[in-house]
């Protein structure tokens, strides 16, 4: 990923990424508004749900072959995509983006928190962050017996394993939604339009990952934190995630909290470009997938 | 609106009903004195709701850990108690069962009122209830929300529709037969589609079995039968309405019947939960806080009252006793309730990170909330009972109080 570790606000959204990604939204925009968003969303949804149970079982297992990370790719398509981009961010390009955490190499420092409660403006009094950092007893990934208040990091005698929204391939949170307020952009990341959401907090019930949380207070954050580019007052009283930092991460740059792992235990990347670290990770280590049973295809994979 | 002067006088007939306004000025003062409660209780759940507009989800006692909170346990409890009642006026044009005919009227009525307020209760619980207008612009399909709100709607108008066909007497015994014909397959559709809400979540293990749907049908129809029952019994004690004891002991047999195989399916569940050969580390954790843990107090009296109330009205001998048949009920519909809560807290016991939640208990505001549409709907109630002609062949209406037993029950549990 980039390498050089300033991190530069994307000011001008003017500056569209390489690709054909402009054409390719106009073209969904214009299926969104003609074939209605029944035909866009459920439709797809549908259809998707179905043939991904034979999938499910192998997809975790594999890490030879260039066949595999097609497949892969090829799951991990738009869900209910309404044609209509991120506003705080460029459109989605030709990328692929997906995750690898080495959780041998996490020492539960919960750096990779603070940065992005930092990056994506989380109210400093709402009680929630989007990553989660579980402390798990050794010999044994049982999530009832994992630590998420764990004060003292980097316990010999324990490991690691941050958790957030897995930005998932079968999103069973976008699929939820009964009003289409939250979607799966073109390069796999799982979004929630904050103008639309009606608090129902569906979503929050079908993830299986608790990565989503509502906004009980509204959203403070102290003015000289304020990062400009991502929505704040819009948040209070709806539902927010992890974005993949689509702010930083469509303009060339990585995400907050891959750039502040002291380890470098998060690598981010794209899985359209074969000689990206996740590619190369995912072709040659052995890699899983939590919960890989619920059959959601998270595009954050685990190595260790 | 058409008024005609030919009827009594203070009766007007609006829309086609004879409503008896005149009864409303002879009234006494006791029931003046429990309108007056009613609005007040009404004003203090606007004022609640009001709190909750101007400063948020923060004042309601639901966090991350348990997103849905008293407004959902009441959403399946107000629907499955409308579902049920219908059943019952269903069964007089669909298996003939002549005896109920008297409830016709009543049972429609509260079946309306009851999807109103649970309606009522979701619209309160958005911070922004203007934002429910995306549910009929862009409905995703895969969402059982889309479902049950639509159905529940539906429902509502169904049943007021059907009301105005009963009072009026419009289109005869054949057009209220129709009415069943449509409105008893969209409750069964209405409190299916509620259970897919709970049902339909794989990242919830212990909603995610298919046993829901018929525990949810069961509870619904025992629940509804059961506050019916209640419901006829204190319009009878007020004088607004006659009923044959042999209408009360046929209801009866009918929820007993109804709560045994509530019961067998519950108890279905549990064995297949806990059997060694079929149990997963994930559901013994998570139920066991149901039957020994922090959340017992609610989900053990649920067998217990339910196995009560079952027994109370088993007994061939002691059935017909309306003393019997009252408690039974109230059992019954307090028991439901409470597996209401249980069955929507055991998604919420244990978090999906295996991370343990205290057990819910709704604020202040939640509660007032609650309470304010119970009085809604109540208000509805009493003043139907007064200016409606409620009974099915055409009767003046006696002073009388309300339905009070009835919705009683509920708010002193909601505090639990």
């Amino acid at each position: 990923m980039s390498e050089d570790r300033e991190i530069v606000r994307p000011e001008d959204k003017e500056r569209a990424p390489e690709g054909c990604t402009l054409s390719r939204r106009r073209f969904l925009e214009g299926v969104g508004a003609a074939a209605g968003l029944f035909a866009a969303g459920a439709v797809p949804a549908l259809v998707t749900v179905l043939p991904q149970v034979a999938n499910a079982a192998e997809s975790g297992t594999e890490s030879t072959g260039d066949g595999v990370l097609d497949s892969i790719i090829e799951e991990d398509h738009a869900v209910n995509y309404p044609g209509k981009p991120v506003y705080y961010a460029d459109p989605a390009g030709a990328q692929k983006w997906a995750m690898v955490i080495d959780v041998k190499a996490c020492i539960g420092c919960r750096r990779c928190v603070y940065a992005c409660v930092e990056e994506n403006n989380i109210g400093r009094e709402s009680g929630f962050t989007y990553i989660q950092v579980l402390e798990m007893e050794p010999g044994k990934i049982e999530l009832e017996s994992a630590k998420l208040d764990y004060e003292e990091a980097g316990r010999p005698d324990k490991w690691y394993m941050p958790v957030q929204c897995m930005h998932c391939a079968k999103p069973t949170c976008v699929y939820g939604c009964p009003v289409i307020a939250t979607w799966k952009e073109p390069d796999g990341i799982v979004v929630i339009d904050y103008d639309k959401c009606i608090a129902c907090r569906n979503c929050m019930i079908t993830c299986p990952y608790d990565a989503r949380h509502f906004n009980w207070v509204e959203p403070e954050v102290p003015a000289d934190e304020v990062n400009p580019v991502v929505p704040l007052e819009e948040k209070a009283g709806v539902v927010e995630k992890c974005t993949f930092c689509v702010q930083l991460t469509r303009n060339g740059h990585t995400t907050a909290c891959t750039e502040a792992c002291p380890v470098g235990a998060r690598k981010f990347g794209d899985l359209n470009d074969p000689e990206s670290e996740v590619s190369i990770l995912l072709k040659t280590r052995r890699v899983w997938r939590l919960k890989e049973d619920m059959g959601n295809e998270p595009m954050i994979w685990y190595v260790g | 609106m058409a008024e005609v002067s030919t009827t009594p006088p203070g009766v007007k007939r609006i829309i086609g009903v004879d409503f008896n306004f005149a009864a409303l000025r002879t009234a006494g003062p006791r029931y003046w004195a429990f309108v007056s409660l009613l609005l007040t209780v009404g004003v203090l759940g606007l004022m609640a709701w009001g709190t909750l507009l101007t400063q948020g989800g923060v004042v309601m006692a639901m966090r991350d850990s348990y997103p849905w909170g008293l407004w959902f346990t009441n959403y399946m409890y107000y629907v499955g108690l409308a579902a049920g009642g219908l059943v019952v006026y269903a069964s007089v044009h669909l298996f003939g069962a002549k005896q109920y005919h008297p409830l016709a009227r009543l049972a429609v009525l509260q079946a309306g009122v009851l999807v109103m307020m649970a309606l009522l209760g979701i619209i309160t619980d958005m911070e922004r209830p203007w934002r429910a207008m995306w549910m009929l612009l862009t409905p995703n399909f895969t969402s059982p929300f889309v479902f049950t709100g639509s159905a529940a709607t539906l429902y509502m108008v169904i049943c007021f529709v059907d009301l105005w066909i009963l009072l009026t007497g419009k289109g005869g015994e054949k057009l209220a037969r129709r009415m069943t014909l449509i409105a008893l397959p969209l409750a069964i559709y209405m409190h299916t589609t509620t259970a897919f809400v709970l049902a339909l979540n794989k990242s919830r293990e212990l909603w995610h079995t298919a046993v829901m749907v018929p525990i949810f049908l069961t509870s619904a129809t025992a629940s509804g039968i059961a506050l019916l029952l209640i419901t006829a019994y204190i319009f009878q004690r007020l004088g607004i309405m006659r009923f044959k004891a042999s209408m009360f002991r046929s209801m009866s047999t009918l929820l007993a019947t109804v709560i045994i195989m509530d019961l067998f399916l519950l108890v279905v569940e549990i064995l297949v939960v806990f059997w060694p050969t079929s149990a997963q580390p994930g559901h013994v954790v998570r139920f066991s806080e149901f039957l020994t843990g922090s959340y017992a107090f609610a989900f053990v009296p649920v067998l217990v009252l339910g196995t009560t109330a079952f027994i109370l009205l088993a007994r061939r001998s002691t059935r017909h006793l309306p003393a019997l048949q009252i408690t039974a009920s109230v059992m019954y519909v307090v028991a439901i309730f409470l597996k209401r809560y249980s069955l929507m807290a055991m998604g919420f016991s244990v978090n999906p990170l295996g991370q343990p939640a205290p057990p819910f208990v709704p604020s202040l505001v939640e509660v007032l909330l609650a309470l304010g549409i119970i009085a809604l709907g109540m208000l509805i109630m009493t003043i139907s009972a007064k200016v409606l002609p409620l009974e099915v062949p055409e009767d003046h209406d006696e002073g009388q109080e309300s339905p009070r037993v009835e919705f009683a029950v509920e708010p002193t549990l909601e505090v639990g």
